[in-house]
């Protein structure tokens, strides 16, 4: 996705809607959201329903926890998410249960969430903030954002600016570090990475990583193994199908010829860590940048 | 009643001569039968007749108008087709068959009414269906179906009849009943071309004739003209006997 | 043969209540609406159902009922008719009771064509009007390959339609895996039908009256159509014209379905052959009760996709194909 962000949102009609009819209330409180869309709100969002896991990260990050009152499935962090009502699963959402808990604000995933529920969602003038933080900076802003939106702007606050000196830090520490050449196992049938659009990709290179399927022109591309054998990475990071699975990683090991298997440079990062995008990815990012470190220092 | 007429006809066999341009007239009252071994022509001949293949050359006219320019809807309400192959894979009941010969008699919105069920059931009746009625065509004998095509012909009640081969797949008696069924329509003033395999058959029901060679030649003319064993010979390549039985003309083939 | 009196056997006395299964059908669509719109994921209770649909209530079951259950049950109610009667209307033009669209792969050459539109950026009516196309070229693709020698033997059309349909859902899988990962969530319908993505019930439902004026004319010349174009042509069928129409109106009520709903399996073929079962074949009967049983079946079957392990919601594209599946490969046993 480099076309920038007017392309990310692309076909979807959303972006020319306002996210609420303006009111002649007078303190509104108004954020941008990730579709670029102003979302404005006259009071502080009480119920708030979040569309995809990360956004009920987020929420709870940006100290709004309380006022979650929906989750999708698989909302499994922070564990009081876990408690809240579901309402169906992210590509396939339960409008009915959605519009029942009478949210004050929605937020919804822009790649996730199917945009004909968005919009249906839109025209019964439910707020709606849609979330994509494709960049760290974007995490930090988004629970500045959501916070605002939420009226707890303060708890927000901080943990965007723990999260960005967590950011600077590791930047720092790694900014000199020779670099690594790294292959980032997304799925393993089929082979899946991601390009350097990705959050993922950026979190290897704040940690002197360096991408070896960066360049492929899709965010997460489908490969063959022949791409990883001749691409030799000298490090295999991989998630798995759960949060402690290695048995990806286990699979490389046939491959003798690959640098990181010769130097048993395979490393797990429980995919949670680091596929959402949300303050965790600070957690997921310090584990990479150590796996990184480790390889280094098997030349 | 009506006159179909050939004028000029070249059948369009694919890859054959023209041969012998085809000039005779079904009047009302006449039976007709189509002589020719298997490749003559017969059903091309036939469909021509119907309106339902162009000919070659020359023209077919129903009461001196060219079919060309007759509407398939008015050329049904005077000439019924019997066909010798069917389509009755798809489901339908015998009854809902044999109604469907009242089709072009009613308008778009119109439903069968009381005459168009008595015909139906008539011809039912009169073809021994009345116990199938609820059956489906597919599940029938190949002799039932026949009498099911015959009997949705009668209720479409045609003042021409054009049948192929009708007595195909029927037992003897049934044979004898369509044949009969035929020529009481002719008695009654419709006119009836059929084409038929069973030279006897032909020689005993139809007072014309068509002679169809493979070679396109033809010749026709009032059945005791033309059931010459000479000519029939030539017809079927093949030698026949003639034997005389209660003063019918009977032919048995040769060696 | 003499009879002058018309004597009123059993079946042509049978002959004159064919109204009867319409308006029965009619009392049961009804119901399956007021079914579709009384149940949901979030209970409402018969008095307050009654209420809102008075006019008053509470303005939340309000808003559940006439901004989702209700445009969605008619959505699915227009998508299930049109299926169905494209469906009945393949049969006749086949005579085969198998076709049906999603089987000969004319929603899949719709579904292909609309996702083609939507990913060059076109949208509304253009996106309609490419599925239109896709279905008709589709249509004529299986229609023209399964042509034997004058008729369409089961074998030979049902493996061009699976073969064609397997080309489309390839191409529908390669489409998304290439387009922007931005429109992928709305796009899986298109494999798996789904109303939990339709906009709106209007052109299905708009088509659908439209396709009943203009089919009850035709019905009894299609009648004659099954027993095929020969004979249809001796009995004063336009046998060219017609079949020209019924194609190309079978291919628009399936594209306008698969607009609607994406590629919904199996109700085309289902519905017609079940009505058979009960009514007989005549089309005058067959086709207004597809159109009324079709949206029938699909506005329950989308009830049960909605609410059977509610807050998570099925495609009703399964729900369809796990009806559809068995009576399919029964017709198939008993085509032999």
């Amino acid at each position: 996705m480099k076309a920038g962000i007017e392309r990310r949102f692309w076909g979807l009609g959303l972006a020319l809607l306002p996210g609420v009819a303006a009111m002649p209330v007078q303190a509104e409180t108004c954020v941008i959201d990730d579709a670029e869309r102003e979302v404005c709100l006259a009071q502080p969002a009480n119920r708030i329903v979040a569309l995809s896991p990360g956004a009920t990260e987020l929420v709870f990050a940006a100290g709004a926890g309380d006022r979650v009152v929906g989750v999708v499935s698989f909302s499994d962090y922070p564990p009081e998410a876990k408690q809240r009502q579901s309402v169906g699963s992210h590509t396939r959402l339960d409008l009915e249960t959605v519009l029942a808990l009478e949210p004050d604000l929605l937020v919804g995933w822009v790649t996730g969430n199917p945009h004909e529920q968005l919009e249906k969602l839109l025209r019964l003038e439910v707020p709606l903030y849609l979330s994509e933080p494709r960049r760290f900076e974007e995490v930090a802003t988004s629970l500045e954002r959501l916070s605002t939106l939420a009226g707890t702007r303060e708890l927000g606050q901080g943990a965007a600016d723990e999260f960005r000196a967590g950011v600077a830090e590791l930047r720092a520490r790694h900014a000199d570090a020779r670099p690594v050449r790294v292959f980032y196992q997304v799925w393993d049938e089929p082979l899946m990475t991601v390009n350097d659009e990705h959050l993922i990709s950026q979190a290897m290179s704040l940690c002197g990583g360096e991408n070896v399927f960066g360049e492929l022109p899709r965010l997460v591309p489908r490969i063959g193994e022949e791409a990883v054998l001749t691409a030799d990475p000298e490090a295999i990071v991989a998630g798995g199908m759960g949060e402690a699975n290695r048995d990806w990683l286990g699979d490389w090991e046939r491959y003798e010829e690959l640098s990181a298997v010769r130097r048993d440079n395979l490393f797990f990062v429980p995919p949670s860590l680091i596929q959402r995008p949300t303050p965790r990815l600070l957690e997921g990012t310090r584990m990479l940048c150590d796996h990184l470190e480790t390889a280094r220092g098997r030349d | 009643m009506s006159v179909l007429e050939a004028s000029g006809l070249v059948i369009d066999v694919p890859g054959r001569e023209d041969g012998q341009p085809l000039d005779f007239a079904i009047e009302p009252g006449q039976l007709w039968g189509v002589l020719g071994p298997n490749g003559a022509g017969k059903t091309t001949l036939l469909h021509t007749m119907a309106g339902l293949r162009a000919p070659r050359r020359g023209q077919v006219l129903l009461d001196g108008t060219s079919l060309a320019r007759l509407r398939r809807r008015h050329l049904a309400q005077a000439l019924g087709v019997v066909f010798q192959e069917r389509q009755d894979g798809f489901p339908a009941t015998v009854s809902e068959t044999v109604l469907i010969g009242r089709h072009p008699f009613l308008s778009p919105w119109q439903q069968e009414g009381t005459e168009d069920l008595r015909l139906a059931e008539e011809a039912m009746a009169r073809l021994e269906l009345e116990d199938l009625a609820e059956r489906l065509v597919s599940q029938l004998s190949g002799g039932e179906r026949q009498r099911v095509a015959i009997a949705t012909t009668l209720t479409q009640s045609p003042r021409l009849w054009l049948a192929d081969e009708p007595t195909n797949h029927l037992d003897l008696r049934h044979q004898v009943a369509v044949m009969t069924l035929l020529a009481e329509q002719a008695r009654n003033g419709r006119g009836v071309l059929l084409c038929v395999h069973d030279l006897n058959l032909a020689a005993r029901w139809c007072d014309h004739l068509l002679l169809l060679y493979p070679d396109g030649d033809a010749c026709w003319g009032a059945a005791q003209d033309m059931l010459v064993p000479d000519a029939l010979e030539r017809l079927y390549d093949q030698p026949l006997m003639v034997a005389e039985i209660n003063s019918a003309r009977v032919f048995v083939p040769s060696n | 043969m003499a009879a002058t009196e018309p004597t009123p056997t059993a079946w042509s006395s049978a002959r004159r209540i064919r109204r009867l299964p319409l308006v029965l059908l009619i009392v049961v669509a009804l119901a399956s609406l007021l079914v579709a719109v009384g149940v949901g994921s979030v209970t409402i209770s018969p008095q307050s159902l009654w209420s809102v649909l008075m006019g008053q209530g509470d303005p939340l079951y309000r808003t559940l009922i006439f901004e989702l259950r209700l445009p969605r049950a008619l959505a699915a109610f227009g998508t299930g008719g049109l299926l169905a009667v494209a469906g009945a209307l393949m049969q006749v033009l086949l005579r085969n009771p198998l076709a049906d669209p999603y089987v000969l792969g004319v929603s899949g050459g719709a579904a292909v064509a609309a996702l083609a539109a939507m990913l060059v950026g076109l949208g509304g009516i253009a996106v309609s009007g490419s599925a239109f196309v896709g279905a008709l070229v589709s249509t004529l693709l299986v229609f023209g390959l399964a042509h034997g020698t004058g008729s369409w033997t089961p074998t030979r059309l049902l493996l061009t339609g699976v073969v064609v349909a397997a080309g489309w859902g390839a191409m529908i899988t390669f489409m998304l895996s290439v387009g922007p990962t931005e429109q992928l969530p709305g796009m899986l319908y298109w494999l798996m039908g789904d109303l939990a993505y339709s906009r709106g019930p209007w052109p299905a439902l708009g088509l659908l009256a439209v396709t009943w004026l203009v089919l009850m004319p035709l019905a009894r010349s299609l009648n004659v159509l099954a027993r095929g174009p020969l004979q249809a042509a001796a009995l004063g069928v336009a046998v060219r014209s017609l079949e020209g129409a019924v194609y190309v109106m079978a291919s628009l009520l399936t594209a306008v379905a698969v607009t609607t709903a994406g590629s919904i399996a199996f109700i085309g073929l289902v519905v017609p052959h079940m009505l058979r079962l009960v009514w007989g074949n005549d089309q005058r009967v067959i086709l207004p009760a597809s159109i009324l049983a079709g949206g029938t079946l699909l506005t329950l079957a989308d009830t049960l996709a909605r609410t059977l392990i509610a807050p998570e919601q099925l495609p009703v594209g399964v729900i369809t194909a796990l009806l559809g599946v068995p009576t399919f490969l029964y017709l198939l046993y008993r085509s032999r």
